[in-house]
């Protein structure tokens, strides 16, 4: 499952890294927009297997963060 | 009588092939169901009563080919009420419109009127038929019908785009209180082959009328589907939310759902960080029946939500901001998507309810473009002359004009309160200090120290406190509450005529 950007921002904070178990609703990456933190959150529980962003990063709606197996 | 008899059923039973089998096994071989089969699917099985079988194109030597003239009519019943339906078939001239055609549809919507049945529409089709409409004589006895012109929001009408759909089927959806779309049709105004003449563009369909230039920028449809089946189950559960006319409130329905049951979760969902977004969403379903919620226009104007809902079993219509999506602040899109369901919920007598999180409007030389003064106050102008009861409830920011918008204290709303959370200005300090003080903090040469002083001394209390110590707003509520003020309030709200609206917007236009 990949994990998409809802919004444009900046990667402000990347919650979890590479093969960690993570549960549903989790929060995986905070976004910065419009001077607000923006929580983005699995859908599912699984293992990361892929961060695609660090932070700084811009990242436009749509953007894959990462991939959740 | 037997002859006659068998001549009738040997009549409509051809007719019902309506341009025939192998037009009918082209439609399949596209991956489309036929508009009987669409019908079907919609309706309570053997309740269709079918009108005007037997009509067909009154052009000379088509009348073998043009059953139906391209449009199947009649009444039937929907989850066992009843209904008006009529579905466009594409097998005859390609779902275009003949006089015949024309005759049957404003006969339908006419009785759809009389006695007060919601209009369901299965559409596709090229639009005028080519060459009935064509001529001096043709076109002016096919312009748009009056009925649909003039509908005024007296009984529901829904519209399902199944098919590629320019001219008539697109004029039909765009009037419409709901419209669904199904992936991988159009809906515009000409088809690409009319424009390549035209004015040469060359285009295709999906970029002309996809659904993705709908969820994006038009916001004409309010709900997408990945195919047919979908987009008529849609169309089953809004119905499930509309009254069967204008002079009825919706269908209460019977919840199992603890009308006073404590929100102990908001509190986990609602950070108390201002700077922190928070799905909004989540707050809706924590509030409402069953965590059931209907949403219009979810890809469309994303940072405000609409959805219809049921409160202890009675329908309501949640206006609530998305701080997930730009802090929750609108442009242009939110405006019009809240006009439109203010529109939608004043006339069908669903009574609004009103949650807060925004930190003002989306101001910008683009918006300002697009007309954001106007914009907002259309969505003002709508508020102020509904008449559903409406609750207004301030949940975190509610800052500058967006706090009117949203129905705050002075809107006409029956009761404004807030959560202890809640703040309530002008505008946000810094910006204040900017507005006040920016010449001299230009030509100072500690603007940072000096900014944050005069932050300090810029001590204007946003807290809900403030307010409620004045009485300007009703009460600041426990947010585990929140159910069961909304219940208890909407009973008051309602004690009179329930929740019956004057329907003052009943003729606002379907789109802004």
């Amino acid at each position: 499952m990949e994990i998409k950007a809802n919004l444009a921002g900046v990667v402000w904070q990347v919650l979890v890294s590479h093969g960690e178990e993570i549960i549903e609703n989790q929060d995986v990456v905070i976004l910065e927009s419009m001077k607000m933190e923006i929580p983005i959150e699995s859908e599912k529980s699984g293992k990361v297997k892929e961060v695609k962003v660090k932070e700084g990063d811009f990242v436009n709606e749509g953007d894959v963060l990462m991939v959740v197996v | 009588m037997e002859k006659e008899i068998k001549e009738l059923l040997n009549r409509k039973e051809i007719a019902k092939l309506g341009g025939g089998k192998e037009k009918i096994k082209q439609q399949h071989k596209l991956g489309f169901f036929t508009a009987r089969e669409r019908i079907n699917k919609l309706v309570d099985p053997g309740s269709f009563l079918e009108l005007g079988l037997l009509a067909h194109s009154d052009q000379e030597g088509m009348e073998h080919k043009s059953a139906g003239d391209g449009i199947v009519t009649g009444l039937a019943k929907v989850n066992g009420r009843p209904v008006v339906v009529q579905a466009a078939d594409k097998t005859v001239f390609a779902g275009t419109e003949g006089i015949v055609y024309f005759r049957k549809t404003k006969a339908l919507h006419e009785y759809a009127l009389k006695r007060g049945f919601p209009l369901i529409n299965l559409m596709e089709g090229g639009g005028l038929r080519m060459p009935d409409g064509m001529g001096s004589d043709g076109i002016s006895q096919m312009l748009f019908p009056q009925v649909m012109l003039r509908h005024q929001r007296e009984v529901p009408m829904v519209t399902s785009i199944l098919g590629d759909s320019f001219g008539g089927p697109t004029w039909l959806a765009v009037s419409s209180d709901f419209v669904t779309q199904a992936k991988g049709t159009t809906m515009a105004v000409a088809g690409p082959r009319m424009l390549e003449v035209a004015t040469g563009e060359k285009v295709t369909n999906e970029e002309l009328g996809g659904w993705d230039v709908h969820a994006k920028y038009t916001g004409q449809v309010d709900q997408f589907s990945e195919n047919e089946e979908d987009s008529i189950e849609s169309i089953k559960k809004f119905l499930d939310y509309m009254p069967q006319h204008a002079g009825k409130e919706p269908r209460c329905k019977e919840t199992n759902d603890e009308p006073y049951r404590s929100l102990d979760k908001v509190v986990d969902i609602v950070t108390t960080n201002r700077k922190r977004a928070y799905d909004m969403k989540k707050v809706i379903k924590l509030i409402v029946d069953n965590e059931d919620y209907f949403e219009m226009k979810p890809t469309f104007g994303k940072a405000l939500i609409t959805v219809l809902a049921r409160m202890n079993g009675k329908v309501v219509g949640i206006v609530a901001n998305q701080p997930m999506q730009f802090a929750g602040a609108a442009g242009p899109n939110e405006c019009e998507k809240a006009t439109d369901f203010i529109c939608l919920c004043d006339s069908y007598n669903i009574p609004l309810i009103f949650l807060h999180d925004i930190p003002g409007f989306r101001v910008s030389s683009d918006a300002e473009k697009l007309k954001m003064p106007t914009k907002i106050m259309m969505w003002n102008q709508a508020l102020a002359q509904s008449t559903v009861p409406k609750i207004s409830i301030i949940i975190r920011k509610s800052i500058g004009a967006a706090y009117g918008n949203m129905c705050g204290p002075t809107m006409g709303a029956d009761f404004v309160v807030a959560w202890p959370t809640a703040e309530i200005n002008f505008t946000g300090p810094e910006v204040g200090i900017n507005v006040v003080y920016g010449r001299q903090l230009q030509n100072t040469e500690n603007k940072k120290e000096e900014r944050l002083e005069l932050l300090k001394n810029w001590g204007f209390d946003s807290s809900p406190y403030k307010a409620a110590g004045k009485y300007l707003i009703d009460d600041v509520i426990d947010p585990r509450d929140t159910r069961k003020f909304l219940i208890q309030t909407l009973e008051y709200a309602c004690a009179k005529n329930g929740s019956l609206s004057e329907r003052k917007l009943a003729n606002w236009p379907t789109g802004f």
